[in-house]
Formats: C-alpha cells, structure tokens, sequence
C-alpha cells in the first residue's frame, strides 16, 4: 500500500496531525471546550466558503476564520463563565450557518465541500503537507515552552493569574493554536470527524494516565495506533479514510474502557477478600457515641 | 516592615458596594487571620490585594521592593477543582515552583527538597503518587496547602484554608503557618478563617470585616478607617 505516492503523504499528514491534536485534546477536554474542534472547523469552512467567493486562497481564508473562532470563543468565556460550553454553541451555529449562506451564493462549490465535511486525506498534496508539518512544529514547540503555563493555567485561572502567567495572552495564543490545528486537520479527517482526532484520543488517555505528561504521550499514542489503523484499513476495505479512522479511535477507546472495568472488577474483588482475611480487631473502627462531651470533661 | 497596603478601597458587585473604604497595612513578619460573618467580603478583600480584580477606588499598592512573583496563593474551596485532572499529588506540588522557575530554569535538587518538605509538613508525602482526583475533600486541601507552600512565598494568602480538614490536620496546618512565619521576618501569612477561637493562639493579628454597615463601628487600629474595616491588635 505505501508503494502509492498519495498512500505515504496520507500517512505522512495523519501522522503529523496524530501528534498534534490530541495534546490539544486533552487541554481542550480538561477546559470543558470538547467541542470546541467541532465549532472551529464549521468555522474555518465557513472561512472556505468565503476564500472561493471572494476568490481568495480558501485555505489561508480557512486558517484565518479558524483563528478568529478561536478567539471570538476565548472573548465569549469571559462573559459566560458559568456556562462554558454556551460560547461554543454560538459560534458553532455562527460558523455553520455563515458556511451554509456562503455555499448558497456558488452553486459549484457544493461538490468540493463535501470533500471538506467528509475529509479526503487520500487527497492530500504537497502544499497542505507542508502547513500540516509547519502547524504540527509550531504547536509541539508551543505546547513544549509553556508546559508549565498550561498546566497551571489548566488547573485553575486565578492561581495562575497569582503565580505571574498572562492568563489573558496565553489563553489568546492557546485559541489562536487551537485555531491552526484544527484548521490543518480538517482536510484529513473532514469538518464533521474533526473532534475524533482532537477528543477521542484524550478521552482515551485521561482515563489511564496517572500524570498530566502520561496523559499527553498517551494521547499521541492512541490518535498514532487510530490514525494509522484507520488509514490502513480504509485501504483495504476501500471505506472512507475519515470515518474510518475515527471508527478505529471509537473502537480503541472502547477497548480502553472495556479492559479497565474487568481490571477493577478482578482487583476490587481480591482486594475485598484480602480485607476478609485480616482478624477483626485491626478492621476499621465504627463507634457511634452520644456521650462525648461528657466522656471528655471527666 | 511594610510589603503591601490598601487605601480607600471601595469595590462591589452589580453596583451594590460590599467594600466601603476599607484601608489597611500588611506587615512582614505577621500572621494575620481575617474573619467575618457570610457576605462580609473576606474573599473579594484579598482579591483585591492580589490585584484579581480593580477596586472602583482607592489604591492597592506593594512595597517597591516586594516580588509580586513571591506571593502564593489559595482559592476559596481549592479542593474543588476538576477531580478527572489527570494529576499526581506530587506533580501538583511540584507546580508550586513555576511561579519562581519561570519557564526554563531547572527543576533542581532545591525544588525536590522543597516539595518533599512542603508534602511532609502538610501529612501528604505517602500520598505523593496518588491521583488528586482520588483524594478526600480534606486531602485535597492539604495537597493545595503543600502547592502553595512549595512556592516558598513571602506572603501566604489563604482563602478558608483548613475547610474539610480534620481537628489534628488543622492544628499541625496553624503551627506549620507559625513557624513559617517565625522563621524569616520578609514572610508573611494571611488568612481567611470562620476557626478563629482555635487559630487565635497561633495569630499575630485579626483583622474583622463586619457584615452590615450599620452596626459597624470602628473602634481600633492605627489602620483602620470607618465605617468597614476594623481591626484588633491580638499582642
């Protein structure tokens, strides 16, 4: 299968993105912003929509709308602090239905958005390679500097606020990268999968992971096995790359949670008769007293 | 020494004001409680010292020399945060030390032994490899405290911090800010607290925000100005 050109930028693009998007994941999951990818991506589409209506480069029209959603949702939080996921929901209606209005104007472009909604990684040329590789670069080298920064920040904002990070101009670089990585990611997997890359691996991990660096790299690892899987068997039973791979990423998480309930079962059900085994009298101590004050004054 | 001061400050929310002009002097070398009824704005005073929010007026300023990076701080119910973070206690601790480490410099041999004293102190240290989410309420606190301390601030700012800690925890918890404080006169520690009958032993100073304007009177201090704000020297 690799023998083909198009087969090896595949893997080369999915590659790419598999390490990038789900560290995004798990922030964007640990924010309660999970879906956050999804809004973007019907956001950057609408940005598409608008580059070949404007007969502008759709792709830089893409990355930039993109971008703008990102922040535009960054603003919105602050005015709706208790309810994260509103913003989200506004600027996901926002995006779509821009898209829809500015499909309508070209009738000639629905054929091409259905490349958009539904990925053509298979499809993939030079160009879009090169973004991939340069947003992925970008991103590691972001997320790599300001690991610390995320982490507190990801924690709790004020005590970030405290310890000297600039909340306000790292959430607007972490929006502005959001941005970017979803944007290049949406020609692989499509604008409606967009998520699976970014949500399912970090899903995944956050299960598993005992440390905040653990969830990262087994996030990577999971969206690696899906993109990779997926790409793999899409060729061999000649299905939609996009769906498949987030069918594959399904699956692992799945598996993921399946071994983990039987793994607690066995250990809980050791455990119990492990606590059965020990005399009585160093069991845990229940005692229920009316009398205490009294008891402790004489 | 003087490291920061509130002057006049008035602040509110939905323009009903919860802070009429309060002014007040934090020394170094003090462990200072402040204590109140509900709603007597003790969390928005020390957000307003650590600059979260902007007073309408009045001025909140630091001593010239004073590192704003060297003040640590804790959240009203801090052990409320996102139990799935995927997190150790130790690598939570651990990022007490950012704030002074910035983004680059090492996490050396200094910042280990600061957080292995900073777990032991709080009574978490066999806890370190735990996941915060799996902890109890009032280990959860704990393991904030260690965060905080681990920071090595010169001024310790606690909102509520003994909540869900047992009687023992929070007697070891006001010692341990007592020989904070005892151990270098740059520090300082000021807390929220509705424990004040327990804590008084420990404290250098109360300071008491009174709930309704109209039976506050202001009857002490040096630095106090009426109607809100008063203040009792606890020598």
């Amino acid at each position: 299968m690799l023998h083909f050109e198009f087969m090896q930028r595949a893997f080369w693009a999915g590659g790419l993105i598999a390490l990038i998007a789900p560290i995004l994941g798990v922030f964007l999951v640990l924010r309660r912003q999970s879906l956050m990818a999804d809004t973007l991506s019907h956001v950057s589409m609408a940005g598409v929509a608008l580059g070949s209506v404007l007969h502008m480069s759709p792709v830089l029209a893409g990355f930039l709308f993109a971008v703008i959603g990102g922040i535009a949702i960054e603003q919105l939080r602050r005015s709706y602090r208790a309810y994260s996921e509103v913003p989200v929901a506004i600027i996901m209606t926002s995006g779509l239905a821009l898209a829809m209005v500015l499909m309508s104007m070209k009738s000639n472009l629905s054929k091409s958005f259905s490349s958009y909604l539904f990925g053509s990684i298979v499809a993939v040329n030079p160009l879009q390679l090169m973004i991939i590789a340069a947003v992925t670069a970008g991103g590691l080298i972001f997320f790599a500097v300001f690991r610390r920064h995320l982490y507190t920040l990801t924690f709790d904002e004020e005590t970030a606020a405290v310890g000297g990070v600039q909340v306000k101009l790292l959430t607007f670089a972490f929006a502005v990268m959001s941005g970017l990585i979803v944007a290049a990611a949406m020609p692989i997997v499509g604008v409606l999968l967009v998520s699976a890359l970014i949500v399912l691996p970090s899903a995944f991990a956050l299960r598993f992971a005992g440390g905040f660096l653990q969830a990262c790299i087994l996030a990577v690892c999971a969206g690696l096995t899906g993109v990779f899987g997926g790409l793999t068997a899409s060729y061999y039973t000649d299905t939609p790359p996009g769906g498949t791979i987030a069918l594959t990423l399904l699956l692992i998480l799945l598996a993921g949670i399946a071994v983990q309930k039987v793994g607690q079962r066995r250990r809980q059900r050791h455990l119990g008769e492990a606590v059965r085994a020990v005399p009585s009298a160093s069991r845990q101590v229940m005692s229920t007293s009316y009398q205490e004050e009294e008891t402790n004054v004489s | 020494m003087n490291i920061a001061a509130m002057n006049n400050v008035v602040y509110g929310y939905d323009g009903v004001p919860v802070i009429h002009n309060v002014s007040l002097r934090i020394e170094s070398g003090e462990f200072i409680a402040v204590s109140g009824p509900n709603g007597a704005a003790k969390s928005t005073l020390l957000r307003l010292l650590l600059g979260l929010v902007k007073p309408w007026s009045g001025e909140v300023s630091y001593a010239p020399d004073f590192n704003r990076k060297a003040i640590g701080y804790l959240p009203q119910q801090a052990a409320s945060f996102n139990s799935g973070f995927p997190s150790k206690v130790i690598e939570l601790v651990r990022s007490g030390c950012y704030p002074k480490l910035g983004l680059f410099r090492r996490f050396g041999a200094e910042q280990h032994a600061l957080v292995e004293w900073s777990l032991r102190r709080a009574g978490m240290w066999e806890y370190r490899s735990r996941k915060i989410g799996g902890l109890s309420g009032g280990q959860k606190q704990k393991a904030c405290i260690a965060r905080v301390m681990a920071q090595q601030p010169d001024l310790v700012v606690l909102d509520e911090p003994v909540t869900g800690m047992d009687a023992g925890s929070r007697l070891q918890f006001y010692q341990w800010m007592r020989d904070y404080v005892s151990a270098d006169a740059r520090r300082t520690v000021l807390m929220v607290t509705h424990g004040l009958d327990e804590a008084r032993p420990y404290l250098d100073r109360v300071i008491r925000l009174e709930g309704k304007e109209e039976d506050c009177q202001c009857f002490t201090s040096n630095s106090c100005s009426a109607p809100f704000g008063q203040e009792v020297l606890l020598h």
